[in-house]
């Protein structure tokens, strides 16, 4: 079951095509990594989602319905560029977003105090906003957008202005979210913690969905048949007998004798072959497969749609 | 999804009610207002108590006689010539009266040591007109000239009656009108400039802060402005309110204390009717003005007029400060597009002085339809007592383009929250206004 679909969608401004004829969906209960380089549409993309603007053609389901205004309070938004009332006291200003969402002001300051108490800053309720650090509003804003409990999440660079023992802790509540059943849609720029906590991409470039899918179908349909062959022997013998066979990248292993040569496999050439060849040469040290880091993906899918 | 808008309400309105300055200010404004009242004529009372001396050269022998000192001028006549006048420090100015006088009027000449005033100017002129023509009427020879005179002479103090309405009995006074009208324009100067300001500064400071766009996800940008718009105007009225209950106290419990004794009791006989303007031993526009202000009615009635422009007004105008406080970035980019607000509500200001000469003016009459200038212009004619179908009218425009207003700047508020750095041009408001 698909929360979210989204479908031919198209959007723009004057002079100006924000999102062209994008469609994904986002099956339940995954971490689902929007990306995409600055200014691809992603936001555009965010912002309809969040019924805040229409799109121009095309449809937005969620849930199995046509997305409308009360499904806002099935939503959460923690966008990039995010800020509190300074001059507001932070529960004051909690309960007052909770309430927008829909919570009843005793149901809301139950659940803040909750939230407060796990975080360990109930000493912050009566502190006004101006009071606190970036890292500590930031924790307050990350609380505002769950607590309503939403079906959908949708993190947008959730990790920048956290020190890392702050950023990990909130990788842990982001997965726990998860495990309750929350689906959640994470956009951002670091591609390792895409790696580290995403089930399924979408990568959108130039106002397209330029690609669409499982995080290891992705890797694996990308730059397949690569290996690293780390041995011990003489280089020069095995380049010669393997020439025909692969394309390959040699590097030395500091503080070994040891070499890592990376293979790529050509058309028709099987990995046995390359291994039984190697293995008359030289002493194999070992054989593993590479796959491309989503870091790779993400340049590689960017230049070639960009040309 | 009303109660959303109630949600955004009740924050706007607490977070500045419930501010220090807010309260202070409210406290203190009728105060201010108050001393301003009393100021000038305490200076002018203070200004005059230095009289100047005046020297007289009086080449026709007779003017010099006539020149009466009085609180503020003192004049010496002297026998020397202009030149060793001129050269005395002591006297503040010396007065050349020609010996052709009588014949030639126009022989006089003010030599002032500093600025002369404009009332010691018309002091001496006077003085010396009517010595002139005194004398002229002697030439006539009429017998008892004098007890003629003094049974001819009068000074008159006129009573306005309003003969075109029901209660045709009801007194009004021009100049208590004027004055009211004035305040009430000011007022409406001062509040629609200083809240529709705060609806700009904080939808510029909500954008800058980027909490609208946690905002926005969980109310519709439209209603999050009118939820400002209103929770500020709530603001605003609540002032007014409190100022209405501090000034009816006031002129209900304190007029009686400070005016005299003698004057209440004819303000009070003139009231009940036992006494009429002519028998009256007190200034008769004076009497008039206190008898108005301590009707709590009558001053009940012209602050709910007040407070049906000002909200008109407030809402009409702050639509347009919204929308560009959403357009902008920053309060400096913001002045150029400020003009489109401040320009009509300083033109209607304006308009106001002059309408208080002439309420029924056919300008007055279409400035008080029109919209952008209706508030300050129909707040400064109804004073003077006018039809109340007019009055009916200009509201029901003024409310009518409000919400024409607020549909327009909710279109240009939706694009503008989210552009950031360009400024944005005239021209791409009214493209906001077309998109989807």
């Amino acid at each position: 079951m698909d929360i979210l679909k989204i479908e031919n969608v198209s959007k723009s401004y004057t002079g100006h095509v924000a999102l062209n004829d994008v469609s994904l969906s986002v099956p339940e209960g995954c971490i689902y990594g929007l990306l995409g380089p600055n200014g691809a549409g992603k936001t555009t993309l965010i912002r309809i989602i969040n019924h805040i603007t229409a799109p121009d053609s095309g449809n937005v389901y969620f849930d199995g319905h046509i997305l409308n205004a009360q499904d806002v309070y099935n939503i959460g938004y923690l966008p990039e560029e995010r800020g509190l009332y300074k001059k507001m006291k932070v529960g004051e200003q909690a309960v007052f977003f909770a309430r927008l969402k829909g919570l009843s002001k005793k149901e809301a300051t139950q659940r803040l105090k909750e939230w407060f108490e796990r975080f360990d800053i109930l000493n912050w309720w009566d502190k006004k906003v101006e009071e606190l650090s970036k890292g500590m509003a930031q924790k307050v804003q990350f609380i505002i957008t769950v607590l309503h409990r939403p079906k959908l999440l949708i993190f947008d660079e959730p990790f920048s202005g956290f020190d890392p023992i702050n950023a990990n802790m909130l990788k842990e509540e982001i997965l726990k979210l998860r495990d309750a059943g929350s689906t959640i849609i994470f956009s951002t720029h670091n591609m390792s913690s895409v790696e580290e906590l995403c089930d399924h991409i979408t990568l959108i470039n130039k106002s397209r969905n330029i690609l669409s899918g499982k995080i290891d179908d992705i890797r694996n349909s990308y730059s397949p048949n690569r290996y690293m062959l780390t041995f011990n022997g003489d280089v020069t013998v095995l380049q010669s007998a393997l020439t025909d066979l692969v394309t390959y990248q040699i590097e030395s292993v500091p503080q070994s004798s040891d070499v890592q040569m990376f293979v790529d496999l050509k058309e028709n050439t099987s990995l046995r072959d390359v291994i039984t060849i190697a293995n008359e040469k030289v002493d194999i040290r070992g054989i593993v497969e590479v796959k491309p880091t989503i870091n790779d993906i993400f340049i590689q899918a960017v230049n070639s749609s960009n040309q | 999804m009303n109660s959303k808008i109630g949600i955004v309400i009740r924050r706007e309105y607490l977070e500045r009610v419930s501010k220090k300055s807010f309260i202070i200010s409210t406290l203190l404004m009728p105060i201010l207002m108050l001393a301003m009242m009393v100021a000038p004529a305490l200076i002018v009372s203070m200004s005059t108590s230095d009289s100047k001396t005046i020297a007289v050269i009086d080449n026709s022998g007779f003017i010099g006689q006539h020149l009466k000192n009085g609180d503020e001028v003192n004049f010496v006549s002297v026998d020397i010539p202009l030149d060793s006048a001129l050269a005395r420090t002591d006297l503040d100015g010396i007065l050349l009266i020609d010996g052709e006088i009588l014949t030639k009027p126009s022989g006089v000449t003010l030599y002032s040591n500093g600025a002369s005033s404009m009332s010691i100017e018309m002091n001496i002129t006077s003085q010396i007109e009517k010595a002139i023509e005194a004398h002229r009427l002697k030439g006539y020879n009429i017998e008892n000239l004098d007890k003629i005179l003094n049974e001819v002479e009068a000074t008159v103090s006129m009573q306005t009656f309003r003969s075109d309405q029901e209660e045709g009995s009801n007194a009004s006074s021009s100049v208590l009108s004027y004055v009211i009208g004035m305040i009430m324009t000011l007022m409406l100067y001062m509040f629609l400039l200083l809240y529709g300001q705060m609806v700009m500064t904080s939808i510029i400071e909500e954008k800058n802060n980027r909490v609208l766009e946690i905002v926005v996800s969980s109310i519709k940008p439209s209603q999050l402005m009118m939820g400002k718009i209103i929770g500020i105007g709530l603001v605003a009225v609540t002032q007014i309110l409190i100022w209405t209950v501090l000034i009816s106290v006031v002129s209900g419990a304190l007029l009686p204390v400070i005016i005299p004794a003698e004057v209440m009791s004819e303000v009070s006989a003139y009231n009940a009717g036992t006494i009429n303007m002519a028998t009256a031993v007190n200034d008769a526009e004076m009497i008039q003005a206190i008898s108005i202000i301590s009707n709590v009615g009558y001053v009940l009635g012209i602050f709910g007029f007040l407070l049906l422009f000002l909200i008109g007004g407030f809402l009409f105008y702050s639509s347009i400060y919204a929308a560009i406080g959403s357009a902008v970035d920053n309060i400096q980019d913001a002045g150029q597009f400020q003009s489109i607000v401040v320009f009509p509500i300083i033109i209607g200001l304006v308009l106001s002085m002059t309408v208080v000469n002439d309420p029924n003016s056919s300008l007055a009459t279409i400035m008080s339809m029109i919209p952008f200038t209706a508030p300050m212009v129909m707040m400064a004619r109804i004073p003077f007592g006018i039809a109340t179908w007019e009055i009916i009218l200009s509201l029901v425009l003024l409310y009518v383009s409000f919400i024409a207003m607020v549909w327009v700047a909710a279109k240009i508020y939706r694009v503008g929250i989210f552009m950031y750095g360009k400024k944005p041009t005239i021209k791409d408001l009214i493209r906001w206004i077309n998109y989807k």
